[in-house]
């Protein structure tokens, strides 16, 4: 396998680095050795090394969900995501992808999205439609929302009509890049899907993000790989917290004391943690997790739940754990995959709650 | 009965170990087997490193508590199967290591918070547990374990245990041995036991102790009772610079006759002119020690007088406490890669420990014969676990890579080489084989070495306990 000398290098540094073993979301909810960083690290290195194959290797390079814990947590500066993600790009290129993957990729190159879905909701349809009129401002729902999580897409299109916000909302959006990066990294594939809804967002003075997903790949990947976006853009929690600052939503008190799931696009990629925390202290009363902002856990998405559903399912319910253990029982989560995933868990102690829920009672 | 193994009765053993953990819980995938056959021990890295594969479980189980793991060692015993145990893999003698196949018994599955106790001060969970995830769950109700080693987030209480594990906190707080209030354990016949409900009685010898330290070759710790502290006032840190390592040892001594500090590390001169470098900015001779004590402000007021008479009286230069302070913030730093010796360099920590009177003579010694024999070695140590009757001397060389046979045979006989010198001069000035880390299979030929005719002690509860000889062999000599 051709990796670049970075990726070989980072490859060779945790081969034999135990020091983020405590940190990944899969690896603690499974218990499985296997999801480390340094046992994905081991294996691409013994494959280089002409030692295994490459497809032994593979079903657990997509045993990563990218969340970048790992890399949040070394000190020297080490990148597991990269080399995992450079490798499924290799793997791509070489034919070596699990079938599995193969279904993904071609529903995304065939749909837009990895679930091969060409509908969306009546309900999402009739919101969707009442804002077609083009405006200057674009609300993003991006994939999961439109096709997995509609209500949660409708009330994210609410918030905005309650704060009298003029937006448009495209009833049919190019697909960001997001899960094709994901699935097969910067292959040519996935820069051509970008750079077509780079133009698109291009037409709008302003883009507003609802998906965290989409938000990193919009607002860091497009840099990464030289895509151009002329508009501003700008995360859906952040133009929201605007729009409570503006006086044009109004705070009210719920009641109710939440905990927030920090999504990781949003802290550790955006930097992004205080803008959730003012919405959510707007109508209700905070009570932090330990591992939030930076530190905190993925609980979890849709995508990984096409071919990992068990996995999700405890991934979700580990986090959902961490909302017990400090006596609460209520989550806000500000990422819709993420709300989907925790709201899969059979379970009725803790309520799990959208900022958009909160927000609109 | 002998039998080979073959593919009919593997597929029906699987099946049996299926229906025991799940089959999810139960694998025989490639990325499985070459995960769990590396461990931290520098010889499995080195095979790995060289493209070789190390020898490999044939199935890897991950059962989620006793009952399961219960299952499978009565599967295994049935079918005299090999049943080695891992934890997260973070050992560095090779403990873990599935060097005869069989069964891999990763214990992370089991890694419930079944309690936390602040009335009793302690928390119960499954040894699968990574121990920062207990360290966390003690954050959260205010209090703190107490136990950081610098694998506190790579192992799991489990690991901790079976091969004796300690933090930089020790001096004041104990091992891991210290730590542990009552245990459950499954034996090789699948029995599973509960220690003790306390561990300090006269109701015999403290089944605890039988089983800490004993490297899954006795049985399988599959859930302890840990013990929780009140967080520290406050911690003050203060370095010292004393002429030569004799004087710091009369003072150490003297001091810990008084009251006990939670950290105290002396480094040896080769380390010591590093990290005073590092303090002042300038190389000086002499041996450094960095002190913590810790605890009520008002005691750690008094402490602090004791700790700085105690040490003028022996000369000791006091170099103030921004050393202290951002090498506790960095302790585990030096232990991620770029900081962290690596292959290609060779290199091993032969940690001991001794009476006072002993372990100055035994690091010299040990200097010598490392030095002497191994000239392309480099040799430098620390004394970081300390007691009211002597110290541990953690000890280590480190040779470059351009001097490590590329051969991986040539250089696991090089690292053998070094390791019995190295052991077998701290057992001939009144060593023991090893302080913190483990026996494994790493230095398991030097235990008889050590013990003698007391050996057959360990000997015989092997014998009684696994007549069968399936749990993690030629682990600890037996």
């Amino acid at each position: 396998m051709n990796l670049s000398d970075k990726a070989k290098q980072h490859v060779d540094s945790c081969r034999f680095c135990w020091m983020c073993h405590h940190i990944c979301p899969i690896g603690n909810a499974t218990g499985h050795e296997r999801s480390t960083a340094r046992a994905r690290a081991l294996g691409i290195s013994l494959v280089n090394r002409g030692a295994i194959e490459l497809p032994e290797i593979m079903d657990n390079i997509y045993e990563c969900c990218t969340c970048g814990g790992c890399v949040n947590v070394c000190v020297t500066g080490w990148d597991p995501v990269m080399f995992t993600k450079e490798t499924r790009l290799k793997a791509a290129l070489e034919g070596a992808l699990p079938e599995y993957i193969n279904k993904l990729v071609d529903n995304c190159l065939e749909t837009g999205n990895a679930y091969g879905e060409t509908e969306i909701s009546a309900e999402l349809k009739k919101a969707v439609d009442a804002h077609s009129a083009k405006t200057d401002t674009l609300l993003y729902l991006g994939v999961d929302a439109r096709y997995k999580v509609a209500c949660q897409a409708v009330k994210a299109i609410k918030v905005l009509e309650k704060a009298g916000v003029e937006f448009t909302v495209l009833s049919d959006e190019p697909a960001s890049g997001s899960q094709l990066d994901f699935l097969i990294s910067a292959a040519d594939e996935t820069k051509k899907q970008m750079e077509t809804a780079a133009k698109v967002f291009g037409e709008y003075k302003t883009v507003v993000l609802y998906d965290p997903n989409d938000a990193k790949t919009v607002k860091q990947l497009y840099k990464e790989y030289g895509i151009d976006v002329k508009a501003e853009t700008v995360t859906y929690t952040t133009f929201v917290a605007g729009l409570l600052k503006d006086g044009k939503l109004k705070a009210h008190n719920t009641g109710k004391t939440v905990v927030f799931q920090d999504p990781y696009q949003l802290s550790r990629d955006l930097e992004e943690t205080e803008e959730p925390r003012e919405i959510i202290k707007a109508f209700a009363t905070l009570h932090e997790m330990l591992l939030n902002r930076k530190e905190t856990v993925w609980a979890g998405n849709l995508l990984m739940a096409e071919y990992l559903p068990d996995v999700i399912g405890e991934v979700a319910a580990r986090r959902l754990y961490n909302v017990e253990s400090i006596h609460e029982n209520t989550v806000v989560t500000a990422c819709v995959s993420e709300y989907a995933a925790l709201k899969s868990v059979k379970q009725d102690k803790i309520e799990v709650l959208s900022i958009e829920d909160l927000i609109l009672g | 009965m002998q039998y080979q193994m073959n593919e009919f009765l593997f597929a029906m053993i699987l099946t049996e170990l299926e229906d025991a953990v799940g089959k999810e819980n139960c694998s025989t995938r490639a990325i499985d087997r070459v995960t769990h056959s590396v461990d931290y021990y520098w010889l499995s890295r080195m095979w790995a490193d060289r493209g070789c594969r190390m020898p490999e479980a044939d199935i890897i189980v991950c059962p989620k508590d006793a009952e399961e793991v219960s299952k499978v060692v009565k599967i295994a015993n049935y079918y005299k199967l090999p049943v080695t145990t891992w934890g997260a893999g973070g050992g560095t003698q090779g403990g873990a290591l599935p060097v005869c196949g069989g069964i891999l018994l990763d214990t992370k599955r089991m890694n419930k918070i079944y309690e936390v106790n602040t009335e009793g001060m302690y928390i119960e969970c499954g040894t699968g547990a990574i121990y920062k995830h207990i360290e966390w769950a003690a954050n959260e109700v205010g209090k703190a374990t107490m136990h950081y080693p610098s694998s506190l987030t790579c192992s799991t209480v489990g690991g901790f245990l079976a091969h004796r594990g300690i933090g930089v906190c020790s001096t004041k707080y104990g091992k891991i041995d210290d730590m542990v209030l009552q245990m459950e354990v499954v034996l090789p016949n699948g029995d599973i036991i509960n220690t003790s409900s306390a561990p300090k009685h006269a109701a015999g010898p403290d089944l605890n102790q039988i089983f800490i330290g004993s490297e899954g070759t006795l049985g399988i710790i599959t859930k302890a009772q840990i013990r929780i502290f009140d967080q520290p006032e406050e911690r003050r840190f203060r370095g010292f610079l004393f002429q030569d390592m004799t004087g710091a040892f009369k003072a150490a001594r003297e001091l810990l006759q008084k009251f006990k500090p939670s950290v105290m590390r002396l480094y040896d001169e080769a380390e010591t002119a590093s990290l005073i470098k590092k303090v002042v900015g300038v190389e000086r001779k002499g041996a450094f020690m960095n002190v913590a004590y810790e605890g009520d402000r008002e005691m750690v007021e008094v402490e602090e007088k004791i700790l700085l008479k105690t040490f003028a009286k022996y000369g000791a230069e006091d170099m103030g406490s921004d050393y202290g302070k951002k090498w506790w913030d960095e302790k585990i730093t030096f232990f991620y890669p770029g900081y962290m010796m690596d292959i290609p360099q060779m290199f091993g920590t032969m940690d001991t420990i001794a009476p006072y009177g002993k372990i100055e003579e035994i690091y010299w010694a040990m200097k010598e014969a490392i030095e002497t024999n191994f000239p392309q070695a480099k040799f430098i140590a620390h004394f970081s676990h300390w007691y009211e009757w002597g110290a541990m001397v953690y000890d280590r060389f480190i040779i470059d890579g351009k001097d490590v046979p590329k051969d991986p045979v040539e250089a696991l006989r090089l690292h053998q080489a070094v390791w019995t010198c190295g052991v077998r001069t701290a057992l001939a000035h009144g060593g023991v084989v090893n302080d913190h880390h483990g026996v494994g299979i790493k230095l398991g030929r030097l235990m008889k070495e050590q013990y003698g005719p007391a050996m057959q002690v360990f000997e015989g509860l092997k014998k009684t306990l696994d007549p069968n000889g399936i749990m993690n062999p030629f682990k600890l000599g037996l």
